[in-house]
């Protein structure tokens, strides 16, 4: 297997002006590695605020000041100048949450899926509209829908729109931010299934974000768990779920309610709210709320360590 | 068995459309027992939030209106109430939680005194000694360092904070029932761990009786004892949690089960296809139809399903308003 995406301690902050001429950084994302290989996907969870959504943004450097070394298919990413970078851009493309806030309502679905063609460039003028027709076939959209607004649509269809609009200039990497988080529950299972029949069908890898740990067990190959920017624990999917390590990891899939009856599991409860992004602590940034706390915790970060293969925990009680 | 606290009998609302009227509830029959935990199960726009705002006397003034049925609290028909009757139950005797903790709360007022109001309004109770129940509220609810929090602006607590105090709020008259909508979705899994455990202990604590309006079957399967799975303004099934979710007798409630992907006790390598509802719910328009509503969606549908409401079938304690309910 290679490595479609490489990330080196990847950092993303954003400023924040506090008064005048003062400016303090917050690091959204903080000196993260990871890789994603061809063909499978890699879901980062996390809570609101941990960074999974700005990770995988800054890495498209989409959002925020991005520090750090990140290669997609050959390509250093961080480096290019904007022009390169616009084009470069067609090999990674976004598939959002809101469906009804990332369409352009002033535009048919058509225009909508065809735009990122116009706007990169990656294919001939005159073979742009096959290409959207073949598209609307692959999402499962019907031909004569191709005229319609998005208000005409419902939140799954949209979210077809969405997905076709990711696939229209052949991406190396498709990021899945919260993809189905919007949608009612029977529809999220069609979304879900529609990627997935997708990936076998086409070969896709996906960077998928999500916060609901039931919908990464069943789509990700490869799990990274983050925690106020950092990455705390990374495995393979059978390891992650069935052995997790990290005490964070195991009070997050302790807290997700579920139909086994089986599965009654102790609940980890974690006390309190997470410290104060703009002031970190010193040591691991989980020891306020851990229940397996010593001195050493605090005073230093504990780094991403392999613990079994595929399996690496930043715990030094893993 | 006992009295039940709350009875809906044949309840119908119906919805001002330009085209006319619409029942978005029909025909719902339903009970809910002192110190129970019910939940409304279904997909948006299946009627389960509507209900809760005929229970609080809230259906939105000119548009929504019951046009018959009963809603008996206490042996009084809530229907039938006035403003002021009602302004005396909700907030005192029945109270409501929302999905969102960030705009439920006034920001202008610090939380003690919209804890405080409460109080005052429907207990009488002093300034001081209104503050000082506040503080045991907020204490109650688990908000550390109670004393000095209670002057705090809602915006400088974060969202599982928020969801606590309006909690406290809802629980500062001692209900008799607690109306819970959606309370943890917009909070992370862990805040809503700990806003669930407090939930139940509270429950069990002050005897009052929860209704959880989720589609999360999880936290139906952990919080509830009974359930309601409403499809288009009806109820497609209830009946006591563990039985429905292990021998669902609707295909809706089968449908809404298997399209999760649901944490296992093991996961294993296999990883089949997610069971498909496919389609969504229908148009508000075609709600009134004597027909199974289900039907376009359902893929033992036949000629009887289109063409009649299927009644409601008796499985023990378990209802199923499906015409091919004893073959599943």
């Amino acid at each position: 297997m290679t490595a479609l995406l490489t990330v080196e301690n990847l950092s993303v902050r954003f400023p924040i002006k506090r008064g005048w001429g003062k400016t303090s950084w917050l690091y959204a994302v903080d000196d993260v590695s990871f890789e994603v290989q061809r063909g499978e996907t890699l879901a980062i969870v996390g809570e609101s605020g941990s960074g999974k959504t700005t990770a995988a943004l800054g890495v498209a450097r989409l959002v925020g000041n991005s520090g750090g070394k990140v290669d997609l298919a050959g390509e250093d990413f961080l480096a290019l100048e904007p022009e390169a970078l616009r084009r470069a851009r067609a090999k990674v493309q976004v598939i959002f949450q809101d469906p009804y806030s990332s369409l352009n309502p002033r535009l048919r679905a058509e225009a909508i899926v065809r735009e990122p063609m116009d706007s990169i460039g990656t294919l001939p003028v005159d073979q742009r509209a096959a290409r959207v027709a073949e598209l609307f076939e692959q999402v499962g959209l019907r031909p004569e829908q191709m005229k319609l607004f998005p208000h005409q649509f419902s939140g799954g269809q949209r979210q077809r729109i969405g997905i076709a609009r990711a696939l229209a200039t052949n991406p190396e990497l498709i990021i899945c931010d919260e993809a189905v988080s919007a949608l009612d529950v029977a529809v999220q299972a069609q979304i879900l299934n529609l990627l997935r029949r997708l990936q076998r069908d086409l070969g896709l890898t996906y960077l998928f974000i999500s916060h609901d740990l039931g919908v990464v067990q069943h789509m990700s190959d490869h799990i990274a768990v983050m925690y106020m920017g950092k990455i705390v624990e990374y495995a393979d999917r059978l390891s992650l779920f069935n052995s997790p390590r990290h005490p964070y990891t195991k009070a997050l899939l302790s807290a997700v309610p579920s139909v086994d009856q089986k599965r009654k599991v102790e609940r980890l409860l974690i006390p309190g709210d997470p410290p104060d992004p703009l002031n970190p602590p010193r040591g691991c940034r989980f020891a306020s709320r851990c229940h397996f706390v010593e001195d050493a915790c605090r005073s230093e970060q504990p780094p991403l360590t392999e613990v079994a293969a595929h399996h690496k925990v930043a715990c030094i009680k893993a | 068995m006992t009295e039940p606290l709350l009875k809906i009998e044949n309840l119908r609302i119906e919805l001002a459309l330009r085209s006319g009227q619409a029942p978005v509830i029909d025909d719902l029959s339903l009970e809910l027992r002192p110190g129970e935990t019910l939940s409304f199960v279904g997909e948006s726009g299946c009627g389960k939030s509507m209900t809760a705002l005929a229970i609080m006397g809230l259906l939105p003034e000119k548009v929504g209106s019951i046009a018959g049925g009963r809603i008996l609290f206490d042996g009084r028909d809530m229907a039938q109430m006035n403003d002021a009757q009602l302004r005396s139950i909700r907030g005192n005797e029945i109270s409501m939680i929302f999905q969102e903790p960030m705009t439920s709360l006034n920001p202008v007022y610090t939380v003690g005194e919209q804890i405080a109001e409460v109080l005052r309004r429907h207990k009488g109770m002093s300034k001081q000694a209104a503050w000082a129940r506040a503080i045991e509220l907020l204490d109650a609810v688990r908000i550390p360092n109670a004393k000095s929090r209670v002057s705090d602006y809602p915006h400088q607590m974060s969202g599982g904070q928020r969801q606590r105090v309006m909690i406290a709020i809802a629980l500062a008259c001692a209900p008799k029932i607690l109306i819970a909508d959606e309370p943890t979705t917009a909070l992370d899994v862990t805040v809503q761990a700990q806003i669930f455990d407090l939930l139940r202990d509270l429950g069990r604590e002050t005897g009052t009786a929860i209704i959880l309006i989720t589609h999360d079957m999880g936290a139906v399967s952990e919080m509830a004892d009974r359930m309601v799975v409403m499809y288009a303004g009806r109820k497609a099934e209830d009946g006591p949690v563990a039985p429905v979710i292990s021998h669902p007798r609707h295909p809706y409630t089968k449908g809404l089960i298997s399209c999760v992907p649901h944490l296992l006790a093991k996961l294993t390598e296999q990883r089949p296809d997610l069971t498909e509802v496919p389609g969504i719910v229908p148009a508000l328009a075609s709600f009134g139809a004597d027909a199974c509503l289900f039907a376009s969606r359902c893929d033992m549908a036949d000629d009887k399903c289109r063409s009649s409401r299927p009644p409601e079938v008796a499985f023990g304690e378990q209802h199923s308003a499906c015409w091919k309910a004893d073959q599943l």
